[in-house]
Parts: C-alpha cells; structure tokens; sequence
C-alpha cells in the first residue's frame, strides 16, 4: 500500500483535541479521484469538507442520542469529531467537487482539469 | 463484557509487530487497528445502550440476534466496486464479514430491544426489568 502520488499524501493532524482520523479509500480513474471515508454518526448537517488552496479538510462530528447520567460500560470509539487532511494535486477541478454522505459513508469525487486529462490523439492516415 | 476483547491482546501485538516492518502505515488508520465494527455501550438506571459504527450499510445486510442474553451482530459489508483500470492510492475501509457478540446483564429485558439505523450507527437500546430499576418512594407524613 505505498502512495505513489506524493501530492496525494496525509497531512499530520496537529489538532490539539483528541480526534478520530477516518478509514479512507482513495482511486484515481483517467478523470476523476474518488475519496470513500468512514464517518459512522456524522450527519449531513455536522459534516464540514473545505478546501483552502490545496488542502482539503473532512470534519465531522458524531452526534448520539445519549441519555443523560449515563455510564460509560464500554467504548472502542473514544472521540466524538473526524478530521483529515489531504494535499490534492494541482491537476484537480476543486471547484468541482461532488460530495455525497450515505449513511455515515462518504463519497467524494474530484474532477480533473480538463487540460490534464488523457486525451487520444487520432492520426489520420495519409 | 464481550468476547471480542479477548482478541484484542493479539491485535495489539499485530500493530507493533506491523509498525516494525511498516512503519509508514501506522497512522491510526482503522482497518487494521479495530476489530470491526467498533462499539460503545452505556448503561443508566433504566437501559443498556449498545452503539455499533458501521457506516454505508443497507440494514437489511445487519444481522440481529438474542439468544439468552447473548446480543450479536453480524452482516457482511461490500464496498462500491471501482473500475479495474484505477489506481488504488488507499484501502483502508472494512470489507467483508464481520460479527461481534457482546453479553448483555441479567438485569436486562430483551423483549424491549429496540434497534435503529441512522448515520451509520446501528443504535439497539434494551430496558432493564423493571424490578431491577430503582424505585423512588413516596413519604407520607403522619
């Protein structure tokens, strides 16, 4: 599982509260790159995916319906926020990104740029 | 409390004996780390919340089953299929089966089980028997 596209890396997470850094597929076809990130419990309405010059951030926050005065029996999910970061490749459309949140799932498709994409050139036969 | 816990000393050996050799993969992703799928259960007076993170399901695919007070979850998770000429940068996502089987207190009445599905979180809520939940009881005055 080695990134062969070093602009397409992790950045660390520097973030000072304890936050959950989400499974993520990453596939790259001739003109897009598809993100798929885990995030059980975020709703629609706690996601936030933005993107300052080449940096895409996912956050969201889990949001349970817990009783009050509960008791902590047992917990494998120890933070309530996702965060990651990614660098994206200058060859991306960032002004098109399609986001899609099923179920906790989401699916993030990032064109590429018209000029980067594979183009087939006909040759004409004289 | 759960079986799955038994596991866990050898999947933590797992993590250090693969941040040995790849080092670069061990940044917390999640595939390898958990047992799949992780959960959280919180207990009050009156209930047992059990809260499974298993997200992009279809909940026809969930598996719910109580036998005595044994609670288990089991489903098989498949992942959108890519086109076979894409280049794989990350594979992190659980795929597969998965099971997990969590003990619940005798204090508990499963006919009252409850479960729901929403955000990716398969919540199921149990009431304990009432016998169990404590009573307030009124003082009269004489």
């Amino acid at each position: 599982m080695t990134t062969k596209n070093k602009e397409l890396t992790t950045q660390t997470n520097n973030a000072e509260v304890a936050t959950i850094t989400p499974a993520t597929d990453i596939y790259e076809s001739k003109d897009a790159v598809a993100l798929y990130v885990d995030l059980p419990g975020v709703s629609k309405e706690s996601l936030d995916i933005d993107v300052d010059q080449d940096i895409l951030t996912i956050k969201g926050t889990i949001s349970l319906s817990t009783p009050d005065n509960m008791q902590a029996t047992y917990i494998d999910v120890q933070a309530n926020t996702f965060e990651r970061r990614f660098t994206l490749g200058d060859e991306l459309d960032v002004n098109k990104i399609e986001a899609k949140l099923d179920q906790g799932a989401l699916e993030l498709t990032i064109p590429k740029l018209e000029q980067h994409k594979p183009k087939k050139i006909a040759i004409n036969v004289a | 409390m759960i079986s799955n816990m038994l596991r866990f000393p050898f999947s933590m050996l797992d993590n250090e004996i693969n941040s040995l050799f790849y080092p670069e993969q061990n940044q917390g992703s999640a595939r390898s780390t958990y047992v799949y799928p992780p959960i959280n259960i919180s207990t009050t007076d009156t209930k047992v919340d059990v809260y499974l993170f298993i997200a992009g399901m279809n909940p026809d695919d969930i598996e719910l089953v109580i036998e005595k007070n044994m609670l288990s979850v089991s489903g098989q998770r498949k992942l959108p299929e890519v086109d076979q000429n894409s280049t794989v940068f990350r594979q992190e996502r659980f795929e597969g089966r998965f099971k997990r089987v969590i003990t619940l207190p005798e204090t508990v009445d499963t006919d009252t089980t409850q479960a729901t599905y929403k955000d990716g979180v398969l919540h199921i809520s149990i009431d304990k028997r009432a016998e169990v939940q404590p009573r307030q009881i009124k003082i009269s005055a004489q």
